[in-house]
């Protein structure tokens, strides 16, 4: 069970990420960003291969199944996408502010995958139901949705933040916000990750009703995971539109996309308290 | 008046849908309905309040080009000194047409000038969308309308053509007959099941249609009705076959159920199965006898793998006279297979909405990635003759994204200084 070991270490290794990242936002030495940067591309690439490990450890077990079939592969994989996403953001933008916001949620996704009681880690044969093509593609393009929508949430955060120390300070330049992304990069950021979490959603959901259609019979059956995903769908649309129609902009479309966050959450992990289709996940 | 409409439809939405999770079948309720009603009538007037705004914009003439276009800072300007017209002409055709395909050209007051478009159709990108919640409403209420749900559960043998309707609306009768021919299922080590798969055959006017094996995520359609593998279940008891051998001649399969009593050829003697186990304390398959012979019973068991069992425990039969088959002599039993017959539970659903909501959905995703990844944009070139030579203006709008149409402009100059240089 060599991926289950290298994930444990994924853990820990974000964890040290966030410290650094911590760090530089306290200490503004640049060493320390390089640092949590490093720390976190570490991560990210031994979690890559921690799942193409587990995917071939399923392929030998004569099974072969894409590892996105239980909870904890859900959480593995959810962490594993805000990774992905959270780093080609830093890439892109050459700030790594932002990496206190993001990276401590895709640590705690770990942590829950391999702390939480009763969770199953082990790879399994799946139920006939769930031998489907679609399915993998809807659970690969919800959760690419989900790590788009924590990085909107980190952005928004980060503004609100930023807003704060900016206003209390005034003119006098507070060493961090001053090594902030411009708000108005950020509100734009905000406004294309939820863009873009908002199309791969629509993708997820698309591809789980044709799912359901072959599976159960029925392409949308109203419960509570799908509701709750078309719930957290239509606030990111009222997001775009509060933004494209309203000319919402800042502080309130930041606030959108913490709900929206919350939606998420709620869609993906509070659900399972309710008695749902989606229990195996 | 647009915004109040605007603000009231971004309510609801959310709203109705929540409320609702808690209360299950609202879904089907008319105040859904009608709140669903309400939001496509909100849609559609939004989106047509805006649509001329957007075919307007789609037919606007690219020249004359916004006035003070050229004044915008952010606009690039580069003038160079000793080339004449003709050739600022050639350069901008050579090097504006790289990206665009199309270069507009007109002729100005003082000079030329040159206009490139693309992204046209983004503008529409956000009728479509809307235009595809639309279709998904109109395909889902189809589907409540005319659309059929039940099931139907089937033994392996049987023919039917009555379905059982959801939610106790009654039973539907199909114009045609299904019969289950046979029923497989077969399971993982863990016990969990693998598949399961049904054959079926259908039947109209007593002729024989078509056959299928209908297996969980592959349904099968028949005359618009799809058939969906859905569960299963014992159909009666597991029957068992067994056979006896009495001096040197096997007797043929005899077919039995608990309960049931055959006739042996020896001693006048009857035999009744007691019991039938598909496992017995992990010793496979087993049924118990009692046989009765004049005035005196035996019991013992019979079970399937009777020879790795006596060969695993070497004088069994000594220790536990119970498990020895041949314990009523001269016959001696044997347990050649247990017979378990399913049925299948089938749903059976005709839907005239899905080819709506799929086509809705494809539409959405069609819309969207149009939206977000595609813009319209607009280049203006503005070429014109001064004193010292030529002088060239460059400026452009994008309806999204206007830090990379900056980027692109920028690119663009360098290209055109390049081109001159030469
Ligand atoms: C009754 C409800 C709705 C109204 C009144 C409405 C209205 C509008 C309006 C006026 C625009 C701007 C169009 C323009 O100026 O060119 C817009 C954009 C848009 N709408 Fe809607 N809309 C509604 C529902 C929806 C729904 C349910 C969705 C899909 C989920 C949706 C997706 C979009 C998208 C993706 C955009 C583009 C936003 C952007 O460019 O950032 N709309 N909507």
């Amino acid at each position: 069970m060599t991926h289950t070991l290298i994930l444990s270490y994924v853990t820990f290794i974000y964890f040290i990420s966030f410290v650094f990242y911590l760090f530089k936002m306290i200490l503004q030495k640049d060493i320390w960003g390089r640092l949590a940067s490093f720390a976190a591309w570490l991560g990210f690439l031994a979690h890559t291969l921690a799942f193409i490990l587990r995917w071939k450890a399923s392929h030998d077990m004569g099974l072969g199944h894409a590892p996105l079939t239980n909870l904890y592969e859900s959480l593995i994989f959810f962490a594993w996408s805000i990774a992905f996403l959270y780093l080609a953001v830093e890439w892109r933008i050459k700030n790594k502010s932002l990496g206190v916001f993001v990276v401590p949620v895709a640590f705690l996704l770990m942590a829950y995958a391999s702390i939480a009681p009763g969770m199953n880690t082990r790879i399994e044969p799946l139920i006939p139901a769930l031998q489907s093509n679609w399915l993998t593609t809807h659970v690969l393009t919800c959760f690419m949705g989900y790590a788009a929508f924590t990085v909107a949430f980190g952005c928004a955060l980060l503004y609100l933040w930023k807003d704060k120390t900016q206003s209390k300070t005034a003119p006098a330049k507070s060493a961090f916000s001053q090594k902030l992304p411009a708000l108005t990069m950020l509100d734009a950021l905000i406004y294309q990750s939820a863009a873009l979490g908002f199309v791969f959603l629509a993708i997820g959901i698309i591809t789980g009703s044709v799912w359901a259609h072959y599976a159960w019979g029925s392409y949308w059956s109203w419960d509570p995971k799908e509701t709750w995903s078309l719930i957290t769908w239509l606030v990111y649309a009222i997001l775009l539109h509060a933004r494209y129609v309203r000319g919402w902009r800042g502080k309130r479309l930041a606030v959108l996309a913490i709900i929206g966050f919350a939606c998420v959450l709620f869609t993906y992990l509070g659900v399972n308290f309710l008695p749902s289709l989606h229990s195996y996940i | 008046m647009v915004l109040l409409f605007i603000v009231a439809t971004l309510l609801p939405p959310p709203r109705d849908t929540q409320e609702i999770t808690w209360l299950n079948d609202l879904y089907h309720s008319p105040l859904f309905y009608v709140l669903s009603a309400l939001f496509s009538l909100n849609l559609i007037i939004c989106s047509l309040n805006r649509l001329p705004a957007a075919i307007r914009q789609f037919n606007a003439p690219c020249f004359p080009p916004p006035p003070g276009i050229f004044e915008n800072p952010e606009t690039t300007h580069f003038i160079l000194k000793e080339k004449g017209m003709t050739a600022g002409e050639a350069i901008i055709e050579k090097y504006a047409s790289v990206q665009f395909s199309s270069l507009k050209k007109t002729k100005w007051e003082k000079g030329f000038l040159f206009c490139r478009e693309r992204g046209k159709f983004s503008l529409f990108g956000v009728y479509i969308v809307h235009l595809s919640v639309l279709i998904i409403f109109a395909g889902a209420l189809i589907g409540s309308v005319f659309g059929l749900e039940g099931s139907m559960n089937l033994r392996e043998g049987e023919t039917s053509s009555l379905i059982r309707l959801d939610k106790g609306r009654g039973v539907h009768q199909l114009p045609f007959s299904v019969r289950c021919d046979n029923f497989l299922v077969e399971f993982y080590d863990t016990g969990a099941p693998k598949t399961y798969r049904s054959d079926l055959s259908f039947f109209k006017n007593g002729a024989l249609m078509q056959t299928a094996a209908l297996l969980v995520n592959h349904p099968f359609t028949f005359e618009g009705v799809r058939f969906y593998q859905s569960s299963y279940g014992a159909a009666d008891e597991t029957k068992a076959v067994i056979a006896y051998t009495g001096a040197g001649k096997e007797s043929g399969e005899i077919t039995v159920n608990i309960g049931d009593t055959f006739a042996l050829p020896a001693r006048k003697a009857k035999a009744t199965v007691l019991r039938v186990e598909e496992n017995i304390m992990q010793l496979g398959p087993a049924v118990k006898l009692d046989i009765e012979a004049g005035k005196k019973n035996i019991q013992f068991w019979v079970f399937q793998n009777i020879e790795e069992i006596n060969h695993a425990n070497p004088g069994l039969f000594a220790e536990v006279p119970l498990f020895n088959p041949g314990l009523f002599s001269p016959l001696v039993f044997s347990l050649k297979r247990l017979e378990s017959h399913y049925f299948t539970g089938l749903r059976v659903v005709r839907d005239p909405g899905v080819p709506f909501v799929l086509s809705g959905g494809i539409l959405i995703l069609a819309g969207l990635i149009i939206i977000f990844f595609t813009a319209h944009e607009r280049i203006w070139l503005r070429l014109e003759k001064q004193p010292e030579g030529i002088k060239i203006s460059v400026a452009g709008r994008a309806s999204r994204n206007q830090a990379v149409m900056q980027r692109r402009l920028e690119r663009l100059c360098q290209n055109l200084s390049k081109g001159l240089a030469t």
